[in-house]
């Protein structure tokens, strides 16, 4: 089919939905009427309601740190400090997106917007990995001194296994958690479900654009 | 310079930009119900963002930009009208007699299929290029440059016309 014709075809469809589209005058009234955010601006509650809740948690670690410094084991201490520091990133991306839905505006070019989109979903992936970069300090703030002293070499065998299994697991996550593996079996498995695949396909478009820039 | 946010203008604007609306819908959308869906997300963030039509663009510019990125991320509604407890009146735009009276031809019904198939933001390149857009209206919707526009053009019509023959033969 020649270039003519195909515009020609859609020609066609231009003028039969001339004639046969209708807009229903008290719908869109209705519309004008509702009172609601837009699609962007809809984003921000959930992100500043995790803002908040991060910062409430980070803080109360911040407290505990400061007020248990001279009496906490250094297991604990060194667990919580990182801890808080992975937290405190986390609270940085969720930050970052919120400046993108303040920047993000649909009126503007589609590419401009669709980036800005499109990064601020997919960073949800940083916010995942450093998740689960956390998981080995769960497994080391309870340890103190007189466990040290008194344990037996099972319970540091057995421990220094969970550990470093843990260790293995958060870093290989960390690094592997990226777009180039999504059609993983494994990345299928810890990113299944509906709430994953609005983010999966960010990743997508954010692709395309970079093509685009080419 | 801004437009009044008033409604019946806006209800004026849309009656004689429906098409774009529509034809965008579509070619975003896999079956009719995401379809209704998308034409109401989309005529409710042209409604909220009429207050703030910069006149420097055209109406059909400004309603591409809004209809387009609404379309491309229309995939991750659940984080937006599902929230609001708000339900929308559903068909507020609609086909006379849809399903019977509007016939499509077999070329049309490829053509859309084809032009589904494309990736996102090609889709939105050659539905300009079908609405006979110049080439810088194209490029001021976008956000990309009219020579980047033409070699795209090229390439997506080269994809369409290597379909149709696939059928034809």
């Amino acid at each position: 089919m020649e270039d003519n014709e195909i515009l020609q075809v859609w020609k066609n469809y231009d003028r039969k939905l001339e004639e046969n589209l209708l807009l229903s005058r008290q719908n869109a009234t209705a519309i004008t009427a509702l009172k609601v955010q837009s699609f962007l601006a809809s984003m921000k509650p959930l992100k500043i309601f995790t803002i908040v809740a991060g910062v409430l948690w980070v803080g109360l670690l911040d407290v505990l740190i400061v007020s248990l410094f001279h009496i906490a084991s250094p297991f604990f201490l060194v667990s919580a400090i990182l801890l808080t520091i992975l937290n405190k990133l986390a609270i940085g991306i969720y930050l970052y997106q919120l400046i993108l839905l303040h920047q993000a505006d649909i009126t503007e070019p589609v590419l401009a917007t669709q980036e800005k989109i499109a990064r601020l979903k997919s960073s949800t992936l940083w916010v995942a990995r450093l998740l689960f970069l956390q998981l080995p300090l769960w497994t080391t703030f309870y340890w103190n001194k007189s466990m040290l002293e008194n344990g037996s070499m099972s319970l540091f065998i057995t421990q220094a296994l969970v550990t470093g299994v843990f260790i293995f697991i958060a870093v290989w996550l960390f690094i592997n958690i990226s777009y180039r593996n999504r059609n993983k079996k494994w990345f299928g498995f810890i990113f299944n479900g509906k709430e994953w695949s609005p983010l999966m396909k960010s990743m997508e478009v954010l692709s395309q654009l970079e093509e685009y820039k080419k | 310079m801004q437009l009044k946010k008033d409604a019946q203008v806006f209800l004026s604007v849309m009656e004689s930009n429906k098409g774009i609306i529509y034809k965008v819908a579509n070619a975003y959308c896999k079956n009719d119900e995401n379809r209704k869906d998308l034409i109401q997300e989309i005529l409710v963030q042209l409604w909220l963002s009429f207050g703030k039509y910069d006149k420097q663009y055209s109406i059909s510019t400004w309603m591409y930009r809004i209809a387009l990125n609404v379309a491309i991320s229309f995939y991750r509604k659940e984080n937006s009208r599902n929230k609001i407890n708000q339900p929308l009146p559903v068909d507020t735009l609609f086909l006379r007699e849809e399903g019977n009276g509007f016939q499509k031809e077999a070329d049309l019904q490829h053509l859309q299929q084809f032009i589904k198939e494309l990736k996102e933001i090609d889709r939105a390149i050659i539905i300009l290029y079908l609405e006979e857009k110049p080439q810088q209206e194209i490029a001021t919707i976008l956000g990309l440059s009219t020579t980047n526009i033409a070699t795209r053009v090229l390439r997506i019509k080269q994809q369409l016309k290597q379909k149709f023959s696939t059928i034809k033969n």
